[in-house]
């Protein structure tokens, strides 16, 4: 089921939170609203599931306008934050509650429990109640309890902001196969650009009530459309230096330093200010540019060791290698960088 | 270590627990023992002392005690003897004239108060006036009724002089029933409550405005919290405060409104004669009316307690939930029903329980409006027992009674908190919470 906004409006009071947004999502995709709080992802998910009503605009489900019909009739399945598991009832009857205030059959709600529930993978706990499962098991009966109702539309609220480390990995990739395994279209609200790179098939970055950019995950972190962007997704992240171009195909950092510009990029006029921005992933592997510094900071994380590199006039560049303890704090270094993957941002903030 | 430490603890705790003693054990305590004693007003609470009254002489002649025992212990007489002459001497009678009593009557004694006097009158230097001569006499008379005995033993003592042939038990009986303080009279008590009629009544009653006024309570009292709770934030607020004016407003400024709203000339009464209806004094006129008037008195003061808990309770729910049952389909009496309700299981037990047990004790409002009127028709077993103990109207207040009325309301109290722990499991309940996120 494609949903689409068209001149989306939400206000709360006086304050407009999201002005006349536009988004498809096509069928059986599954689309990451990412932001950091605060930007009316959130608003945008309850909108779409009813719990809000709009101020402007229209919501579509494939043809049909749902603007104005209750959320108990729209048919989607939501996954809370906190689950909202109910707690008096078991994992079986919070599970069927969909289904039972719907009026279905006892034979029909055993069955389609049984199968959602085996979908999940929770079979065994089906007489608990929420209170007896982990905090992983709350997340999969709570998926279940979203989806046995066969919806058009599955919704999830930052479903792994609730788990630990160790967990959240294990549920990415679970609610990733059970979206895929339904085929069901799938809008998920999160904060963390991990998740949605690795969870969803197109992202639509955020900020403040404002959708930035759609791309799938590879084309949004390879080809940020403003700095925003290009500062949300990755980790570390990018270091943004501010200069002029030199007009002979370089770039002056504020602070002295000349670096080479991207070849698409030579032929732009002498002292235009912008930004250069390096991800940590470009200085150190591989380049025909020669950089020289003094490590300044490093921070081992198993497979990959993370580098500050100050250079002489105390512009900081990170490089991010496979794990090497070979250098150490306060050693002289001379790095390769990548010029062609260097990201450039206009004053505006948009990528040139 | 560990015990200096438990000591010093219970030294902390002592003050409090003397406290406790003296303001919350010691009444139950007495209670207890006053219940099983005829403690009333005629009794004292103090001991007493032994007796002879003529009322008593009647109730001994109906309970089948000699006539003639009877007869001679109503008869006064007067004799001249040293302790009578001694008595005389201290009540200021003229020596003079008890010298010529000494010397001419000493020993002899007379029937009556009649052939005294005229012995009195045949000596020389007997007071000119007649009522000094009558004063003169009463020393001299030796009756035992309306004379108190300090104990038993001397109330004996009299009753075999003034009827030295009666038998020993006879005369023990009698100063045992001559005793005018308190004495223990086991199940008497109770024994009575059981054999009077009247008592079925109260019970009925009792019950009737238990469990009516505990259903208005607890209905009106969801009924409240569910709809403040889907009202708009700012209507809630005013309808909260509004609802709970009973429970603010003090006990007898309440009473005293609904007597404006229900008396003869009141506001109802007004608005039913407009209108052509019955205007009577709705609280004291008919008994359906009265029972409503109670029901409605205490109801709404207990409503708002259940609205506060309830309300409470209700924003205790994640909001999400709520939401999540939204989606899911639900539509709002079934949030209602079965997302809700169930989660106020808790408070609506407490709150029944909890109203149960101050409602069973509770007669301050009934007192102020009806009364227990028409009749005895609505007078409920805590209103008999402070009628009976504290606000007697012949002025006789039976403490005994009463106190043995309200440790039979302390006890069914007991019984039903112990079969509420039970039945709802509260400590399942209380020693689970749950924090949901």
């Amino acid at each position: 089921m494609q949903v689409t906004l068209k001149n989306f409006t939400k206000t709360f009071d006086d304050t407009t939170v999201i002005d006349s947004m536009n988004l498809a999502v096509n069928d059986g995709e599954m689309l990451a609203l990412l932001g950091p709080s605060g930007c009316g992802k959130s608003t945008t998910l309850f909108a779409i599931c009813g719990i809000h009503r709009i101020n402007g605009g229209q919501i579509l489900f494939g043809d049909r306008d749902v603007s104005d019909v209750p959320s108990q009739k729209r048919n989607v399945g939501v996954v809370f934050q906190n689950y909202a598991l109910y707690p008096h009832l078991t994992v079986f009857e919070n599970i069927a509650f969909p289904l039972s205030v719907r009026g279905d059959s006892k034979p029909d709600i055993e069955r389609e429990v049984r199968a959602i529930a085996a979908l999940t993978h929770i079979e065994e706990l089906l007489a608990r109640r929420p209170a007896q499962l982990s905090g992983g098991q709350q997340q999969r009966v709570a998926l279940a309890r979203a989806l046995v109702r066969k919806p058009d539309v599955l919704l999830l609220d930052e479903p792994l902001a609730n788990l630990d480390a160790k967990l959240r990995l294990e549920m990415r990739s679970e609610i990733r196969r059970i979206q895929l395994e339904t085929g069901i279209t799938a809008i998920l609200v999160t904060h963390d650009q991990v998740e949605a790179m690795s969870m969803c098939d197109r992202i639509a970055i955020m900020n403040k009530g404002e959708i930035l950019q759609i791309a799938t995950p590879t084309d949004m972190y390879r080809a940020p459309v403003n700095k925003f962007v290009a500062g949300f997704l990755g980790n570390p992240p990018i270091v943004m230096l501010e200069g002029r171009t030199s007009g002979d195909g370089r770039f002056l950092v504020k602070e002295g330093t000349s670096l080479p510009l991207p070849a698409r990029l030579a032929g732009m006029p002498g002292d235009t200010p912008l930004s250069l921005g390096v991800r940590p992933e470009h200085f150190g592997a591989a380049g025909a540019n020669r950089v020289e510094g003094t490590i300044s900071f490093v921070e081992p994380q198993g497979r990959e060791t993370l580098f500050d590199v100050t250079l002489d006039d105390g512009v900081v560049l990170r490089s991010i290698q496979p794990a090497r303890d070979d250098v150490v704090f306060g050693q002289k270094v001379v790095w390769p960088l990548d010029a062609e993957k260097l990201l450039a941002f206009d004053v505006s903030g948009r990528a040139v | 270590m560990r015990t200096r430490t438990s000591l010093l603890g219970l030294a902390f705790v002592s003050p409090a627990l003397a406290l406790l003693f003296a303001f919350f054990l010691m009444p139950v305590v007495l209670t207890t023992v006053f219940a099983f004693t005829n403690m009333s007003t005629s009794t004292g609470i103090t001991g007493g002392s032994h007796v002879i009254t003529g009322n008593l002489l009647r109730d001994l002649g109906n309970a089948g005690v000699d006539d003639d025992i009877v007869a001679a212990l109503s008869e006064g007489s007067f004799s001249v003897t040293p302790e009578t002459l001694a008595a005389a001497a201290e009540a200021g009678v003229e020596p003079r004239f008890l010298g010529e009593i000494e010397s001419s009557l000493m020993g002899q004694s007379f029937e009556d108060a009649r052939s005294f006097e005229s012995a009195l009158k045949a000596l020389p230097s007997r007071p000119t006036r007649i009522r000094d001569l009558k004063l003169a006499t009463e020393p001299f008379e030796r009756s035992i009724l309306n004379t108190r005995y300090s104990s038993r033993a001397a109330m004996e003592t009299a009753i075999a002089s003034m009827v030295p042939d009666a038998p020993v038990d006879t005369v023990s009986a009698i100063a045992e029933a001559s005793y005018t303080g308190w004495r223990w009279i086991d199940g008497g008590n109770f024994q009575t409550l059981l054999d009077r009629p009247e008592t079925i009544r109260i019970v009925l009653n009792t019950v009737f405005y238990v469990a009516a006024t505990l259903a208005f309570n607890v209905f009106v009292g969801l009924f409240l919290a569910i709809t403040t709770f889907y009202l708009p934030k700012t209507g809630a607020g005013f309808f909260s405060v509004l609802w709970l004016l009973p429970r603010i407003t003090p006990v007898v400024l309440y009473a005293v409104m609904w007597k404006w709203f229900t008396w003869d000339n009141g506001f109802l009464y007004v608005i039913a004669e407009q209108l052509g209806l019955p205007a009577f004094n709705y609280m004291k006129g008919s008994v359906p009316t009265a029972w409503a008037t109670i029901i409605l008195v205490n109801g709404f003061v207990g409503a708002s307690f259940g609205m506060i808990l309830f309300s409470g309770a209700l924003r205790a729910i994640p909001v999400q939930q709520l939401w999540a049952s939204e989606v899911d389909g639900a539509s709002r009496w079934q949030q209602i029903r079965r997302i809700i309700l169930p989660q106020l299981r808790w408070p609506i037990l407490f709150v029944t329980s909890y109203q149960t047990l101050s409602l069973l004790s509770s007669y301050e409002q009934i007192w102020l409006t009806t009364n227990g009127g028409p009749g005895s028709t609505t007078t409920v077993w805590a209103l008999e027992a402070f009628n009976t103990a504290l606000n007697n109207y012949t002025g006789n207040l039976e403490y005994g009674m009463g106190a043995a009325m309200a440790l039979i309301l302390v006890a069914v109290g007991l019984i039903l908190s112990i079969l509420y722990l039970r039945m709802f499991r509260f400590d399942e309940l209380v020693n689970k919470p749950r924090i949901e996120f």
